[in-house]
């Protein structure tokens, strides 16, 4: 992870006279084509370079792969060992000297240019990312090219977008859209990648920039479907789901999928702080250490937890691995991931991840099957694959806490919508869980061990909005016609408690205004107790309000007039209530 | 390098929005032709450490060592993870190291894809055989007898046929193996190298008709082939055509001397035809000799019988189990016919030798594996009982 030192170090490096050539740009442009759909266009063509970038990234990876490891991954082979120690050695200069932003998985790196440095990513960090995180999954490191790739398509966003000489406002938005690209690319999945680009880097729901993050994910998987096929990262096998009452399993496949989640998080927090604060010296050596452990666990036996293990998630889903063997492959990966990542390690958590959930899936699959639960009426149509595939969905909703887009990934990347409600019942018990044992998501713990405060889709989830109808209150004294006469209206008013000297009035045939008694009191002073309320009410309508806007949106209105009718959406003459400044600062101070 | 008039005229140029699109979607198609060269030879490489894998997964298969033969083919599909032939031979070595669940699988899902493909179904069956599912293996073979095969396919179906044959055999299934033999056959050319193991196998299958035909169906354009000859002669051996059988199996005997079971077969025949009195082409005296030989063989077959189960003929009121009266009944009978047989003119009634045999193989069967071990004389009775005119068969 990328600290704020990091960062601002590379910050300096935007050019000074980014904004005001903005304006410039902004000029000269808008004589043919108006910005956002400037905006829109280019979204395309940073998907097709981030597509272009993620082709080359996997192909660098397979390629690495091969040439470190060899063609075969078997245990007792020595390279298993010596590859990832050397790579690793090589890596730790090379992130600490010459790529600093390559550290880490690349997700929060986003949300830090997109939140913090103005959509700023240097193009350095793009490079960096490429050959850093092709050559630690390639020698062997539990991680997955998905993170590094988001943060690719990002970088190159963030580098066309300095080309364009766009706004400020723009350059902020092109990250996202550039990660949504790689991500989709990386995934072959872009429905998913929009949502997650959603649920984590941009943290909330944003109308504005949504054409543009779907264009270029669009794009980018058009063409990496172009250069490598249009086939799922996994060979989906038959899905059935014959009896509801196998959805208990699915539950309890949730259940273990969220405690796993927790266990996996608890461990990445823990020892990433605590390798970090170890003498500088000894992070030469940390990714070394991570890397001859995880040799040593493909040497001896287990080589499939080594790089991101696609291959061996496609052999789970068919059957390839003994239930045991599944749980124990879970297990192990869970220590991999944990110490590549924490050690420093560049390379993403997503591959990782569906691996778990995978092996997860498959294991619980076996051993359920193995216990004959279906003794209790419990009866196990699915097979391994597709407990497997709900395994992945699982774990991405425990461990990333990204529920929307763990739903999605599986649908989109089985092809199969009859899986939905095993997945929706796992998903949420695995959910529900890791929130309640760990109440802050993986992303935003590991931002703020970096220091960073940014903002979380989850904690925004949490928030209790503040609506009018919190602040308003009925209103004291009659509301007035504009039709009735001015005396007519002082004789209304009479009654009234003495404090209420401001009174609202229903317009024909709408709207609403206000008046005080001082000026009914000198309209009929200057005899003009016979003529309409209406004709001696100057200015314009007042602004009316609904119960159910934000309180914020009250707070622009409220300094403009003493009073704000709040009316039915349904009936703007029906008023509801009232609201004014001290109302609304009354309750920001509750 | 440019005069500053210039310079801001080619910015204010470059930054026109058409200008940009122009130049980003060149940069586009250029990147595009970069990488499509870069796919396009990486695959390849792909593809050719693929084949080769597959190639040493092959080596290693043939040399049975199915075990390592996995590694090699898991390896070569994450090399190319669709090639139907790697998965195949994937599955293939699965089933033979014992890896049954995984094996079928793989299988399963080459078979969701193409379900009329031969070589899928043909292990599928093979596994459903190992696995004892009959129907299963039934339903599987005979889908790669009509199915798809890419090469070869007449042969590869006629092989699929001869193999369910061999497993319904092995499954003693045979009114199953007949009804395929019987179909196999008809659709067989002329070919005594498939008509062989079909006659081989209806012989299995206890149709020895059949196989006897198939035998003779062979002969026809190969007279000298020992085997058919042999074949032929077991056959009607069994089928108690003790002439045919003596022929053909004098024939192969010639072709094969050293084969002992072939000799002691065309004993048995020659035996039961020298014992058999009913031969077309018998002088009188030649029938009664053997007929009164017979007799005088059941006779004494009788005497040791008594003596061995302590069964005393002048008693005979006294005898309690039924083994002891049926002897004291056929010795009355023997008793009673034996005077006749001083008579020449009661032999040469052919009612007369055929009551008499009709005795003696009454007696025969009767002692059989009662009373000591039979001897050959015995045992040619006994077959010759089975059918009195297999002689002229």
């Amino acid at each position: 992870m990328e600290s704020r030192e990091d960062i601002g170090a590379e910050l300096a490096l935007l050019p000074a006279e980014a904004s005001a050539s903005s304006v410039r740009q902004r000029k000269t442009l808008g004589d043919t084509f108006r910005e956002d759909r400037f905006f829109l266009m280019l979204a395309v063509f940073i998907g097709i370079f981030s597509g272009l970038a993620v082709v080359c990234f996997r192909l660098a990876i397979d390629w690495s792969r091969i040439a470190l490891l060899g063609p075969v991954l078997q245990p007792h082979n020595l390279r298993l060992i010596i590859a990832p120690v050397l790579v690793s050695l090589l890596l730790a200069v090379l992130v600490i000297h010459v790529f600093p932003g390559a550290r880490g998985s690349g997700v929060n790196q986003t949300k830090s240019a997109l939140y913090i440095f103005n959509g700023f990513i240097p193009f350095k960090t793009a490079v960096g990312k490429f050959l850093t995180a092709a050559l630690a999954i390639g020698a062997g490191h539990s991680l997955g090219p998905e993170d590094p790739s988001l943060q690719i398509g990002a970088s190159l966003a963030s580098a066309l977008g300095r080309r364009m000489n766009l706004s400020r406002e723009r350059l902020r938005l092109l990250a996202p859209v550039g990660a949504a690209a790689g991500l989709a690319a990386a995934f072959n999945a872009p429905i998913s990648a929009v949502l997650f680009v959603i649920e984590e880097v941009i943290g909330r729901w944003s109308a504005g920039i949504l054409g543009s993050v779907v264009l270029s994910a669009i794009s980018s998987v058009v063409v990496v479907r172009w250069f490598l096929g249009s086939q799922p990262l996994f060979r989906i096998p038959p899905i059935t789901l014959a009896r509801p009452s196998e959805l208990i399993a699915y539950a309890l496949l949730g259940l273990i999928g969220g405690i796993a989640s927790v266990i996996f998080a608890k461990g990445i927090t823990y020892f990433r702080p605590r390798f970090r604060a170890m003498p500088r010296w000894s992070q030469y050596f940390q990714p070394a250490a991570a890397g001859l452990i995880i040799g040593l666990i493909g040497y001896f036996g287990a080589p499939q937890v080594m790089g991101a293990g696609y291959e061996f998630m496609d052999q789970a889903m068919h059957d390839q691995f003994t239930w045991q063997m599944l749980a124990v492959l879970a297990g192990l990966k869970i220590l991999a991931t944990t110490l590549s990542f924490t050690s420093g390690t560049p390379g993403g958590m997503f591959a990782p991840t569906l691996f778990i959930g995978a092996m997860l899936g498959g294991a619980v699959r076996g051993a359920v099957g193995a216990a004959e639960i279906h003794l209790w009426g419990v009866h196990l149509a699915g097979s391994t694959g597709t407990y497997a595939l709900v395994g992945m969905g699982v774990l991405f909703a425990g461990f990333l806490r990204a529920p929307m887009t763990s739903v999605f990934m599986v649908l989109e990347v089985s092809g199969e919508y009859s899986i939905i409600v095993p997945v929706i019942v796992a998903n949420t018990v695995a959910y529900v869980l890791s929130r309640s044992l760990q109440p802050v998501p993986i992303f935003d713990l590991l931002s703020r061990q970096d220091g960073l405060d940014l903002p979380s889709m989850e904690e925004q989830r949490e928030e209790n909005i503040l609506r009018i109808e919190d602040a308003m209150r009925p209103i004291e004294g009659p509301v007035l016609n504009s039709t009735e006469t001015v005396l007519e209206a002082n004789q209304r008013i009479q009654p009234s408690p003495p404090g209420t000297n401001t009174f609202l009035v229903r317009l024909r045939p709408g709207g609403w205004k206000s008046v005080t008694r001082e000026v009914l009191q000198q309209s009929l002073n200057e005899g003009k107790s016979e003529m309409n309320l209406g004709s001696i009410l100057s200015g314009s309508p007042l602004p009316i309000l609904h119960p159910d806007l934000p309180l914020d949106v009250a707070l622009r209105y409220v300094n403009q007039t003493e009073l704000v009718p709040v009316v039915s959406r349904a009936d703007f003459g029906k008023l509801e209530g009232v609201i004014s400044s001290d109302a609304v600062l009354s309750k920001y101070r509750q | 390098m440019f005069p500053g008039t210039t310079r801001a005229r080619l910015k204010s140029f470059l930054s026109r929005a058409p200008v940009i699109f122009t130049i980003l979607f060149v940069t586009a198609v250029l990147a595009f032709l970069a990488v499509s060269h870069l796919v396009t030879r990486f695959r390849l490489q792909e593809k050719a450490l693929g084949r080769h894998l597959y190639e040493q997964g092959q080596a290693e298969y043939a040399s049975a060592e199915p075990g390592r033969a996995i590694d090699d083919f898991r390896a070569a599909l994450t090399y190319n993870r669709d090639d139907f032939q790697y998965q195949l031979s994937l599955a293939r070595a699965l089933r033979d190291s014992g890896r049954t669940p995984e094996a079928k699988t793989y299988l399963m899902n080459l078979w969701e894809r193409a379900p009329e493909d031969g070589a899928v179904n043909l292990a599928l069956g093979r596994l459903a055989a190992r696995e004892g599912a009959t129907s299963e293996a039934i339903h599987y073979y005979h889908n790669a007898t009509y199915g798809i095969w890419d090469s070869d396919a007449e042969i590869h179906r006629r092989n699929a046929e001869f193999e369910l044959i061999n497993y319904l055999l092995q499954q003693n299934a045979l009114p199953q193996a007949q009804g395929e033999l019987i179909t196999l056959s008809a659709s067989l050319p002329a070919d005594s190298e498939l008509e062989m193991p079909i006659a081989r196998m209806f012989d299995r299958a206890g149709d020895l008709e059949r196989a006897l035909s198939e035998y003779q169906s062979i002969l026809r354009h190969d007279r000298q082939n020992a085997t058919a000859l042999a074949g032929a002669g077991q056959a009607a051996l069994q089928l108690h055509r003790y002439g045919t059988a003596e022929k053909y199996l004098g024939e192969a005997a010639k072709l094969d001397p050293q084969n002992m079971p072939l000799q002691q077969s065309l004993e048995s025949a020659r035996l039961i035809l020298q014992a058999d009195p009913f031969s077309r082409g018998l002088s009188d005296a030649e029938r009664n000799s053997r007929v009164r030989d017979a007799f005088n063989r059941a006779g004494q077959l009788l005497g040791e019988c008594a003596k061995l189960h302590g069964v005393s003929f002048q008693d005979s009121d006294q005898t309690e189990d039924s083994f002891s009266a049926d002897l004291i009944s056929l010795q009355k009978s023997w008793s009673d016919l034996k005077p006749k047989l001083r008579q020449p003119s009661a032999l040469a009634e052919p009612d007369t030798a055929d009551s008499i045999m009709t005795l003696v193989f009454q007696i025969e069967e009767g002692t059989q594996n009662k009373c000591g071990p039979p001897t050959a004389r015995d045992r040619a009775l006994l077959q010759l009982a089975l059918n009195p005119q297999g002689a002229d068969q």
